[in-house]
């Protein structure tokens, strides 16, 4: 009797073994989640080869400007977003006064996820808005090429009302990215690009 | 010292509340009233915080989001999220409660979350015997005006539960919060007119001038809409009195729709008044589709003004603007395919800034539509004016016109917005001179008669074309063609009926995503949040939304035309030009 109290009940056999599993099995779909108190992974992503245009209305290559010699923050918005391409632009804005002149050796780049809306004259006023300082691009560009780069930063989503709060950070010369699926701070985007340039 | 700052700033928001409850307790009287304003000068003032994020000093509102980037007002408006009904948005993981006036002055359940319906009904009240589980805990209680002052101060709501920090806590002195609390107290407070406990009427617009079988076209696609919508197939007036408890607030919002005919007569300036009577007469809630031969603004104008949404209205002449926000487009109809002229050659890598430009066109509405649209974006590209050659009323371009133009201006660009019988002369320039590099033309002026084009010109001709091309979109034409034929109704205009039929399935999801919400403002918003609906348009290779976006097509195609007397259409640009 006394060893019949100390058992699980019969769900339960099944209900601890299976929460174990879920446990690695999380732990082994994100093994580098860092300590921090948002959604934080360290991947690798494949650039595409894709030219856009920026909010100058030239044409880019985005591979070579991702490969370049600055570290890169990039973000995924569009110029009638509602509420969390703004914040991520305000982010984005504040990190350039806080930096100052250091704000140079960092390229931020957002792209568009609208790019049927987000002319370059829509960018270059949005990009007015926000009081962005040389090194911060907007880029659009044809519909195919961008849903191109969302994927291969496994940012896509057939509609855009449903996109996530994203920020990449690139060190240069790394091949990895660090992806964070959350709208940070200005203290928590500034400790990320320092632990980013220390590289 | 060190630990000082951090421990009051962590105490805060408590230490504020504590303030307030005891303010509270010595002053019975919880309103905030601007009161050396008139209720309409704070409406306006508080507007203006609200959707452009500026005080009534006229400085920009502070703020800080995300608990440390200071935030200028104008960089990110309370309008932006909470939108302009104040009903609130979703947006990827971020879900906007609403403030607009009614909804804070009551108990906020969770969103999605069931609330019993107002009023103590004996089902009210078998509802409140509902297990515990079903019976869902207020998120936070009705806001007083001190409470939702304080939630605007520090960030925790009359519950003390801490709001979000993307929600920006605002550094605003008593008399400018008054204005703004003032304003969201009146805030979509009162249901829009137009809809009763059974119905949502609607009405569409149609001008003098319009040709019978057009009127058909529109109006017995957008009918047949609306009779499957109140056909009951999904017994949802039945559902409203006895479906289950936890789709109560989806079924008790349906309501029939009726469509009323406003047909406008007569001299143009008669028809604000023939609006005014209509309206006054019977109220509607939106105006659907509606068709005018000549331009919208009239329309257009009453719809602002009354702050009546107008939907898909088929029009070639809709008001350009960025700021009017009640009146839903297709395109920017011929405007929009003079813009892609002007983007096309902007981009093109062989038409250098200093290159000669010249436009040929006759005076009228269409001609006019094109040159703004073509003008307005050539300035923004900070290009050089081109040259304008106007045919005189009545005048033929004769072969010495044609001759002289080319001679005497020599241009790098010819657009030639004119229609197929002012071409008949070109031909005087076969062979004589070098044909500029490009030729531009519009289909809407050549009344798509691609053939008027001579064939000397096609090499060099460009044609500015704002719908699919043959071969898109053929099976989504098919489907509108088996639902009309479903319908018994005929197949007389394919475009017209495509964008009605369109029209009506936008329809259907924004009336259902308002739910009980009968608010003017948030019924254009669920057009703004919708979903860049493909699988409903037919002739179009694509229509896209967003907040504020009020022209649904962004792009024109750009083709060239193969030879002989039935020309092939062959793009030469992507749908949209950047």
């Amino acid at each position: 009797m006394e060893k019949m109290k100390t058992q699980y009940p019969r769900t339960k056999q099944f209900v601890y073994p299976a929460q174990l599993l879920l446990m690695i099995f999380f732990l082994s779909v994100n093994p580098c989640r860092a300590a921090t108190d948002y959604d934080k992974k360290i991947v690798q992503y494949t650039i595409p080869d894709v030219i856009l245009v920026n909010q100058d209305g030239q044409k880019v290559n985005f591979k070579e400007i991702i490969e370049s010699d600055k570290p890169v923050i990039l973000d995924f918005i569009y110029g009638t977003c509602t509420t969390i391409c703004p914040v991520l632009s305000i982010g984005f804005s504040h990190f350039q006064k806080k930096l100052g002149p250091a704000a140079q050796d960092v390229h931020l780049i957002s792209i568009s996820i609208d790019p049927d809306n987000d002319t370059p004259l829509v960018m270059k006023e949005y990009l007015e808005r926000y009081d962005a300082q040389p090194g911060w691009d907007f880029l659009t560009g044809k519909r195919e090429d961008i849903f191109q780069v969302m994927r291969a930063f496994d940012a896509f989503v057939t509609n855009k009302m449903d996109h996530s709060p994203l920020t990449f950070l690139h060190a240069s010369g790394d091949t990895k990215w660090i992806r964070i699926n959350e709208l940070l701070s200005s203290a928590d985007l500034i400790k990320e690009y320092n632990a980013l340039s220390k590289k | 010292m060190t630990g000082q700052g951090p421990f009051i700033l962590k105490y805060l928001p408590a230490i504020l509340w504590l303030l307030l409850l005891t303010g509270t307790a010595l002053c019975a009287d919880d309103a905030l009233s601007p009161e050396d304003l008139t209720k309409d000068e704070a409406m306006r003032l508080g507007e203006r915080m609200y959707r452009d994020g500026i005080l009534p000093s006229g400085e920009p509102m502070e703020a800080v989001v995300m608990g440390d980037i200071p935030v200028d007002g104008r960089m990110f408006t309370c309008d932006d999220c909470h939108q302009r009904s104040g009903l609130g948005s979703e947006e990827g993981t971020v879900i906007t409660w609403p403030t607009n006036g009614r909804e804070l002055k009551k108990p906020r359940r969770r969103t999605g979350a069931w609330r019993p319906p107002e009023g103590d009904t004996a089902k009210q009240n078998a509802r409140k015997n509902l297990p515990p589980y079903y019976r869902v805990e207020d998120a936070r209680p009705a806001y007083t005006d001190k409470s939702l002052a304080m939630a605007l101060w520090t960030g925790v709501d009359p519950a003390g539960r801490k709001i979000d920090p993307i929600m920006p806590r605002y550094n605003l002195e008593d008399r400018d919060m008054a204005v703004l609390v003032h304003y969201l107290n009146n805030l979509s407070v009162d249901m829009a007119p137009g809809v009763d406990e059974t119905t949502i009427r609607f009405a569409t617009v149609i001008t003098d001038g319009v040709a019978e079988e057009d009127r058909q076209s529109m109006l017995s696609t957008l009918q047949a809409h609306i009779d499957t919508h109140n056909s009951q197939n999904r017994h949802q007036e039945r559902r409203a009195t006895s479906g289950p408890f936890f789709k109560t607030e989806m079924h008790q919002a349906y309501r029939r729709w009726h469509l009323d005919v406003w047909e406008l007569k007569g001299p143009e300036d008669t028809w604000p008044g023939q609006l005014k009577n209509f309206y006054q007469d019977q109220p509607v809630f939106a105006l659907l589709g509606g068709i005018a031969p000549g331009s919208w603004r009239v329309i257009h104008e009453f719809s602002e003004q009354n702050k009546i949404p107008t939907i898909f209205p088929l029009t070639n002449f809709p008001i350009i603007s960025e700021t009017d926000w009640y009146t839903l487009y297709f395109s920017k109809g011929i405007y929009q395919e003079g813009e892609t002229a002007a983007r096309y050659l902007h981009a093109a890598e062989n038409i250098a800034p200093e290159s000669n430009i010249v436009i040929v066109f006759r005076e009228g509405l269409e001609s006019n539509a094109l040159i703004r649209g073509f003008s307005e974006s050539w300035r923004k590209y900070e290009r050089p004016e081109p040259e304008y050659l106007k045919l005189l009323p009545g005048a033929e371009p004769t072969p010495e016109f044609w001759k002289e133009t080319m001679k005497s201006s020599l241009p790098t660009v010819l657009i030639l917005w004119l229609g197929g019988d002012d071409l008949a002369n070109i031909e005087s320039i076969a062979g004589d001179w070098e044909l500029p590099r490009q030729i531009i033309f519009s289909s809407e002026l050549l009344d798509y008669s691609f053939e008027a084009v001579p064939d000397f010109l096609r090499d060099n001709a460009y044609v500015t074309y704002p719908y699919s091309l043959t071969g898109e979109n053929e099976t989504r034409r098919l489907m509108v063609k088996r639902w009309l034929e479903v319908r018994k109704v005929p197949v007389t205009d394919l475009q017209v009926q495509s964008k009605m039929y369109f029209l009506g399935w936008m329809l259907t999801g924004a009336v259902k995503h308002i739910r009980s919400e009968f608010f003017r403002e948030y019924f254009l918003e669920k057009f703004d949040m919708m979903n860049d609906q493909d699988y409903a348009i037919a002739v179009y290779p694509r229509l896209t939304f967003g907040p504020g976006q009020r022209y649904a097509s962004k792009g024109c195609y750009v083709v060239q035309l193969t030879k002989g007397p039935d020309p092939e259409l062959v793009k030469r640009s992507d749908w949209v030009i950047h």
